[in-house]
């Protein structure tokens, strides 16, 4: 093997490799800078939306969000609760971030065949490059949404200290399942449609729309057990009711006291979070030698 | 970087024909047969793999240009891509030192919707450029692509010529140590081509190791100090460009006619090339081709030695003569040998010289010899082509009075 006598190292190749994944983005950041302006440019030139297309894919989760929580009020001859609008702003942005990143992301490297088997450079920008366009597009929503709040009357509290740090683990999710879809694409095409079907589902195993305690115990713990879960609950928390993430957080039910947040959650999301990006990186990274010939 | 440069040590590449497996369906079936330890190695092949690139080493150092032909799939463009690092070698190593600039699909990364600006900034970050870099050189860029008045115009408004230049503007500006160059010298209009080329030279000349492929062997000739012809992967030729361009120009004219004869009546032994084959443009070079003539004498068919002077560049007979047409006769039978003496009225240029017998009933010639000229420029080159004009000018009896 000419690639490991080239390269010897008494590091484990795991390590080994997680070193030049680092070293290759961080030497492609101008590249990563540059596809992600190309993808931005791209989504808001010649286009009728503009900006308003970060907005709209919110807009859309807020509105099936208010209209089932409606139902779901009537027919219980209930009111809807007080911040159930609030709650549901702030998960719908989570939620658009990862369907859009993913959306894109996972057709990033056959979409650019051309360059794929004709020029070198990281392959690992691809994904990566179209997440963090992303991101982009969230953080325009973000600013919606945050004025929104504030005329909804939500008060700042200590708690939006652990915005940033859900924003990052999401992120590191996202890209970590941005990474191995992409990869999965090149070599299999049909995963594209597999992944439009598994988001566009994907709502109702994820607690965007409604709270894991509006369910029975065992069927709220298993909610919780989707990754995204713990992240996009701890927003709502962290924002509308200015939780600190750090304290478990119980709520009377008709089941009796349902258990709302844990601190393990979050810890639970960061594991998901961090052991798949190493994961799929990894797996990108070894695999990315072969792209020229199967794309 | 006195180490910079490229190696190659026994390099094999495996290709698949057809279709790989793409979709999941076709996958677990390979994946069991992998598992039953019944599917194919890694480093063998297996039904419908090829060897791209069987065998090669070569070494190309600083200062060293190499150029790389040979006809379409015989592993030109998959050797560029080892060096590139695009494809990793089934076996074998390449070694690259030094930072690569590769002119090679200088448009590959141009997004229609943006405009020239923007799209510099991305095809150089692509390409390896530090953003920094190219707004440093962006106005050499342009000015080097001359289509500054479209700069900002999406690049999917421009005609096709238009598209390629800015893209080759960029890998022009690139400062590389190890400079591959793949059939992108045929971009764009004839002024933009001779800018091209005259850029390429230039940067050939900075002492950095050059690969190149092109099928326009004139430009090899003029670049590449060293060459490889390839046929089916395998290297079937490695030596100074000019040899590996005879090489390859004169492949079809010793293989391509079959020997319909094969009791032939003449056969021509060796062509004898007065020098190393290196000429001055305008020359009277003498040659000689010795031969046998069987003992039943020539037949009626055999009209007589047939030379021809090739261009190496495009293959096209430049000049050509036979004994026949000069009225020199052969003799009966026996040995004998021929010398010919020619002006070489040709421009610069690698020639290829044959000598065939040829067939006046099949209208069609014998395989035969061939050796090479190197012709440089000389001081007694009269002109390509000597039509040997005369003129007169006498009075008329019709013309015209122009006061009538």
């Amino acid at each position: 093997m000419p690639s490991e006598g080239l390269n010897p190292s008494d590091r484990p190749r795991l390590l080994r490799d997680l070193v030049e994944i680092g070293s290759d983005v961080w030497r492609s950041r101008d590249l990563l800078y540059q596809l992600a302006r190309r993808d931005i440019r791209i989504r808001y030139k010649q286009a009728i939306m503009g900006l308003g297309w970060a907005v709209l894919m919110p807009l859309l989760i807020v509105s099936a969000g208010l209209l089932i929580r409606l139902a779901m009020a009537t027919v219980s001859g209930s009111t809807l609760p007080k911040g159930t609008i609030a709650g549901i702003m702030v998960k719908s942005l989570p939620w658009a971030f990862f369907v859009g990143a993913i959306g894109t992301s996972v057709t990033s490297l056959t979409a650019n065949m051309n360059l794929v088997s004709k020029v070198y450079f990281p392959r690992e920008v691809l994904p990566i490059g179209t997440t963090l366009a992303q991101s982009f597009d969230s953080l325009i929503g973000a600013t919606a949404v945050t004025l929104i709040l504030a005329f909804l009357g939500v008060q700042p509290t200590l708690a939006l200290g652990w915005v940033p740090i859900l924003a990052l683990l999401l992120f590191l999710l996202t890209l970590a399942t941005a990474l191995f879809l992409s990869c999965a694409n090149l070599f299999f095409r049909d995963v594209k449609y597999i992944v439009q079907v598994l988001l566009m589902f994907g709502i109702f195993f994820t607690p965007v729309l409604y709270e894991p305690a509006m369910l029975p115990p065992t069927a709220a713990k298993l909610a919780m057990l989707n990754p995204l879960a713990p992240l996009i609950e701890g927003l709502r928390l962290a924002v509308t009711q200015g939780h600190s993430l750090l304290e478990p957080l119980t709520q009377l039910t008709k089941h009796g006291v349902a258990v709302v947040w844990q601190p393990w959650y979050l810890a639970y999301s960061a594991v998901w979070a961090v052991a798949g990006l190493v994961a799929s990186a990894t797996l990108f990274h070894r695999l990315e030698f072969v792209f020229a010939e199967y794309v | 970087m006195a180490d910079a440069g490229v190696r190659f040590e026994n390099v094999w590449k495996k290709f698949h024909r057809g279709e790989m497996h793409d979709s999941l369906r076709d996958l677990v079936p390979a994946l069991v047969r992998r598992a039953a330890g019944r599917g194919p190695k890694r480093e063998e092949l297996a039904a419908g793999d090829f060897w791209a690139v069987s065998d090669v080493s070569f070494t190309v150092r600083p200062g060293q240009a190499l150029g790389i032909m040979g006809p379409n799939g015989a592993g030109k463009s998959t050797i560029l891509k080892l060096v590139t690092g695009i494809l990793r070698p089934t076996r074998g190593s390449c070694a690259v030192r030094g930072r690569i600039g590769a002119l090679i699909e200088v448009s590959a990364g141009f997004h229609p919707d943006l405009t020239g600006r923007e799209n510099v900034f991305l095809q150089g970050a692509i390409m390896g450029m530090p953003t920094a870099d190219i707004t440093r050189k962006f106005d050499a860029i342009v000015e080097f692509s001359g289509i500054e008045e479209f700069i900002d115009t999406p690049v999917k408004r421009y005609s096709s010529g238009m598209n390629a230049r800015p893209g080759f503007s960029i890998a022009a500006h690139l400062d590389p140590e190890v400079l591959i160059i793949d059939e992108v010298l045929a971009v764009g209009d004839f002024s933009f081509q001779q800018r091209a080329f005259g850029r390429v030279r230039e940067l050939v000349n900075r002492d950095i190791a050059v690969i190149m492929v092109s099928h326009q062997l004139d430009r090899i000739a003029e670049l590449c100090s060293d060459a490889i012809l390839l046929e089916k992967g395998k290297i079937i030729r490695h030596g100074s460009a000019a040899d590996c361009i005879t090489a390859y120009v004169l492949a079809p004219a010793r293989t391509a006619v079959p020997a319909a004869r094969s009791d032939a009546p003449v056969e021509l032994h060796d062509l004898k090339l007065p020098t190393d084959g290196t000429v001055r443009s305008g020359d009277r070079i003498r040659f000689a081709i010795t031969g046998t003539i069987a003992p039943g004498g020539l037949p009626s068919w055999v009209e007589g030695i047939v030379i021809t002077v090739r261009s190496a560049q495009n293959g096209r007979a430049v000049f050509s003569t036979s004994t026949a047409r000069v009225g020199t006769q052969l003799p009966d039978n026996g040995e004998f040998e021929l010398t010919v003496g020619l002006q070489l009225n040709v421009p610069e240029g690698i020639y290829a010289l044959e000598a065939k017998v040829w067939d006046r009933e099949r209208g069609d010639s014998l395989p035969g010899l061939a050796g090479y000229l190197h012709v440089q420029a000389g001081t007694d080159f009269t002109g390509t082509v000597q039509m040997n004009p005369t003129m007169s000018v006498s009075p008329s009896v019709s013309v015209r009075s122009a006061t009538g």
